[in-house]
């Protein structure tokens, strides 16, 4: 999970990407013009802020007509929300395992 | 990136960093089969049933306070602190590849998505 995910978090740690990201969000797909009018940066940041979201696979673009239409790619935060998942599920079961050893050990102590 | 669990346990400072770091305690509730050369550069290897393994290097030992082992796939990070109802265990899971630049909002977008 290293490399691309590395990608996306250098991606995510621009608060303007980020923003760009939550204004895909809310909608099916947007135009470099439909995103300038919301992001308060030039047409050209935000032409340079799309590319590198699309590096990381944040945003897939797609050509509609004569414009590119850009769309949020979830796979990516998904994948990283799952690690999250995954490792706190796994740490959830280990301390309850510890707790238990050392509950087990004392009350052994208890009784000898 | 990281995640972060913590666990109060009712028994004393010393007895959780026995139950963290002697092997012989670990391979009751951690793994099957345990080596921990515990000393700042020592290896560790852990070994389960299922034929699983996972080999680390001690990156830190403070006695009764902290341990780090650094993994292939992430660093473990384990704090004791004392706590009213017996010894506080803090255990936090950083994955190396990932910029710890991660807010939530990422998170809650991932959501929305």
């Amino acid at each position: 999970m290293r490399g691309g995910v590395d990608r996306v978090f250098d991606a995510l740690a621009d608060p303007t990407r980020r923003f760009v990201l939550e204004v895909l969000a809310g909608r099916e797909s947007a135009s470099q013009s439909e995103l300038a009018a919301q992001v308060p940066v030039t047409r050209q940041a935000v032409a340079k802020h799309l590319s590198t979201l699309a590096a990381a696979g944040l945003v897939r673009s797609e050509r509609r007509g004569r414009e590119t239409r850009y769309a949020l790619e979830g796979t990516p935060l998904e994948e990283a929300a799952a690690w999250l998942d995954r490792v706190g599920a796994e740490w959830d079961g280990r301390l309850a395992a510890l707790a238990r050893h050392v509950e087990e050990r004392a009350s052994a102590e208890t009784y000898t | 990136m990281e995640v972060q669990r913590e666990i109060v346990l009712p028994t004393t400072r010393e007895d959780a960093w026995e139950a963290l770091t002697e092997p012989g305690r670990l391979e009751q509730w951690f793994a099957t089969e345990v080596e921990l050369d515990l000393r700042e550069g020592g290896a560790a290897v852990f070994r389960w049933g299922d034929g699983d393994s996972r080999h680390a290097e001690v990156v830190t030992v403070e006695d009764e306070e902290r341990l780090v082992l650094r993994f292939d796939d992430g660093v473990v990070d384990l704090r004791l602190a004392d706590d009213a109802d017996g010894t506080r265990v803090l255990v936090r899971e950083t994955s190396p590849g990932w910029s710890t630049a991660l807010e939530l909002s990422a998170l809650a977008l991932c959501a929305a998505a």
